[in-house]
């Protein structure tokens, strides 16, 4: 019989400095792997390791100011599990059999409402699922979440003889002067960042919202180089420079077109517990 | 290697869409292609995108039609392949003899996502199977047992699946192929080195995939179910058993709605560990795929046989 590989999987950072048992200052924060279909076990893998590494038990427990945090990761099929979750990594696997399966589990409209609240990061199929509009939908359309800003193409590079592997560099990582080994399979490709008029009309209206709030700005974190674009014409110099970007953040939620689950690199998975769960976590724990 | 799904860390990267190593993955169901009814071929495919399928294999016949048929079973019509690969947005596979490297070679021209070097075609080498490193195209092999798992990946397969009895709608010989692999992964986790040479030899593995398989308890790269599913249950057993995703065919398309039980098996296959939610996706599928006992005067024979 497969071991049980769902079960959670929990590191008490806090137990050096609250030697006493003192667990009610205790912050947990679980991040979430949408487990419906595609490349989440290697989520989890790679959430394990960085969890118990000292550099981030040390950088999370400084940004913290020493309020002694747990950090758990989860895999989430139903709305229970995602209502445990700080944050959920939407993971690479095909946009059109996740989406179906989110609407199948009845997780579609909790998701939506979760991400008006939590951190998501989307990685390939999952940047499809987080983005505004799909440039090629399968037959009949395709649900996306619309949350971040960006028309995305589906396969843009082409079939999986087209896939490839690149070395990036990534000033915002951990160790920026390391190159970041990007997996690119079947990769969307970034055709238009939309502009925040636009993707404020096309953003769903989150209920008790007001229509005026504006989307944050989008911050874009890494991008490929012009020779590894795929070949075709743009309609203009902003399509252009929106094509060569591979991962991007707008507010609380990021997006890669890539796949750093398939890799021993931690550092992608470093920088979205870091630089968008815990400022998150945190704000919320104070409010 | 330039191929992202063939390459990696100390567990393969799984093809998009097949993906997930330890992890779930819906069906993938062949589209069929009638040789009466014009472009069945592509009505399947998107029956299967529809459904939820993450790949579909492209495919002239299901095996329950190429065992009634019989004669030779080759690779499929490109043009037929090319209709489905527009038809769907999902991953299109398609099938080639064994050890037939040109059908591979015309399946890659055409740029099909992945390759299944199946025993349900009729073997066009008797000893040997294709070297799959000279393809960038990334390839799945069955396999009955760990022995001939790791002589496909030490070929180059990305994938292994079960063999199973194709186009039987009977799952004993996947169980049976899934819990034999199983069973020598645990035994060559238990050995030191000496015992893993040994092992190594009598069951016909290369030493380092195997002692790669030991450390990791589980193959190198993601492991499928395949040959003879044909209802949810079916698909979560296998799950259960330890597989990271699900082939269906015959099972689909000779079931009485085939929309339905694709659907149904596809999530069964997403929970397999969620007895109220299996029970669910069960009911009300119409009628199941009639079946095959297997023996070795069925109609068409053990497919399973064939591989080396």
């Amino acid at each position: 019989m497969r071991l049980e590989a769902d079960g959670v999987h929990g590191v008490h950072l806090g137990q050096w400095t609250s030697q006493n048992g003192d667990h009610s200052q205790e912050l947990e924060v679980v991040i979430g792997v949408l487990a419906l279909q595609g490349a989440f076990a290697e989520h989890q893998d790679i959430l394990q390791r960085l969890f118990v590494s000292s550099h981030f038990r040390s950088a999370t427990s400084t940004a913290a100011h020493g309020q002694p945090l747990k950090f758990t990761s989860i895999t989430v099929r139903t709305v229970e599990e995602l209502e445990r979750c700080s944050a959920l990594i939407i993971p690479g696997g095909e946009s059109t059999t996740i989406a179906l399966l989110l609407r199948l589990s009845n997780l579609l409209e909790p998701l939506q409402e979760f991400t008006l609240h939590k951190p998501i990061w989307g990685t390939c199929a999952g940047a499809i699922l987080l983005s505004t509009e799909v440039a090629n939908p399968k037959k009949g359309g395709q649900e996306v979440l619309k949350r971040i800003g960006v028309r995305i193409e589906r396969n843009g590079w082409g079939s999986q003889v087209e896939s490839f592997e690149a070395h990036m560099d990534v000033p915002m990582l951990r160790n920026p002067q390391r190159p970041f080994l990007g997996v690119f399979i079947r990769a969307p490709v970034v055709v238009s960042l939309l502009d925040a008029i636009s993707f404020n009309l096309k953003a769903p209206q989150p209920l008790n919202h007001s229509s005026t709030i504006s989307p944050p700005p989008i911050e874009i974190v890494a991008r490929l180089p012009e020779h590894l674009l795929p070949s075709q014409t743009c309609d203009s110099e902003d399509d252009h420079n929106a094509q060569s970007v591979v991962a991007l953040r707008q507010g609380r939620h990021f997006l890669t077109t890539f796949h750093p689950e398939l890799t021993d690199d931690d550092r992608f998975h470093d920088f979205f517990v870091r630089r968008c769960v815990l400022p998150s976590v945190l704000a919320q724990d104070h409010s | 290697m330039t191929n992202p799904s063939l390459s990696g860390s100390s567990m393969s990267p799984a093809p998009q869409g097949a993906a997930g190593s330890a992890a779930s993955t819906p069906s993938v169901a062949p589209a069929r292609s009638a040789q009466k009814e014009g472009n069945l071929g592509t009505f399947g495919a998107r029956i299967a995108e529809e459904a939820g399928a993450c790949a579909v294999m492209a495919l002239e016949r299901v095996p329950a039609d190429i065992r009634a048929e019989g004669g030779v079973a080759r690779m499929s019509d490109p043009n037929m392949i090319k209709q489905i690969v527009d038809a769907v947005t999902i991953p299109v596979m398609a099938k080639v003899r064994i050890g037939h490297f040109v059908e591979a070679q015309i399946l890659q021209a055409i740029g099909i996502d992945y390759i299944d070097e199946s025993e349900v075609l009729t073997p066009a080498d008797d000893e040997h199977h294709i070297n799959k490193h000279n393809f960038k195209v990334p390839f799945v092999c069955g396999a009955r047992n760990l022995g001939e798992a790791l002589r496909r990946i030490s070929e180059g397969a990305a994938f292994i699946r079960t063999k199973g009895e194709a186009g039987t709608g009977n799952v004993v010989e996947a169980v049976r192929h899934e819990r034999a692999v199983n069973a020598e992964i645990r035994r060559a986790a238990s050995m030191n080195e000496e015992e893993l040479y040994a092992f190594a030899k009598d069951i016909g593995a290369p030493f380092h995939l195997l002692k790669e398989t030991a450390r990791l308890k589980r193959l190198p790269v993601v492991n499928f179910a395949a040959g003879g599913i044909a209802t949810p249950a079916d698909a979560a057993l296998m799950m259960q058993l330890g597989c990271d995703g699900v082939f269906v065919g015959s099972g689909i398309f000779h079931s009485g709605d085939p929309a339905k039980r694709a659907r149904a098996i596809v999530q069964a296959v997403t929970h397999y560990n969620n007895p109220k939610l299996l029970a669910e996706v069960s009911e009300d599928l119409g009628a199941a795929m009639v079946g095959l006992t297997i023996s070795d005067d069925m109609k068409g024979g053990k497919l399973a046989k064939r591989g080396w």
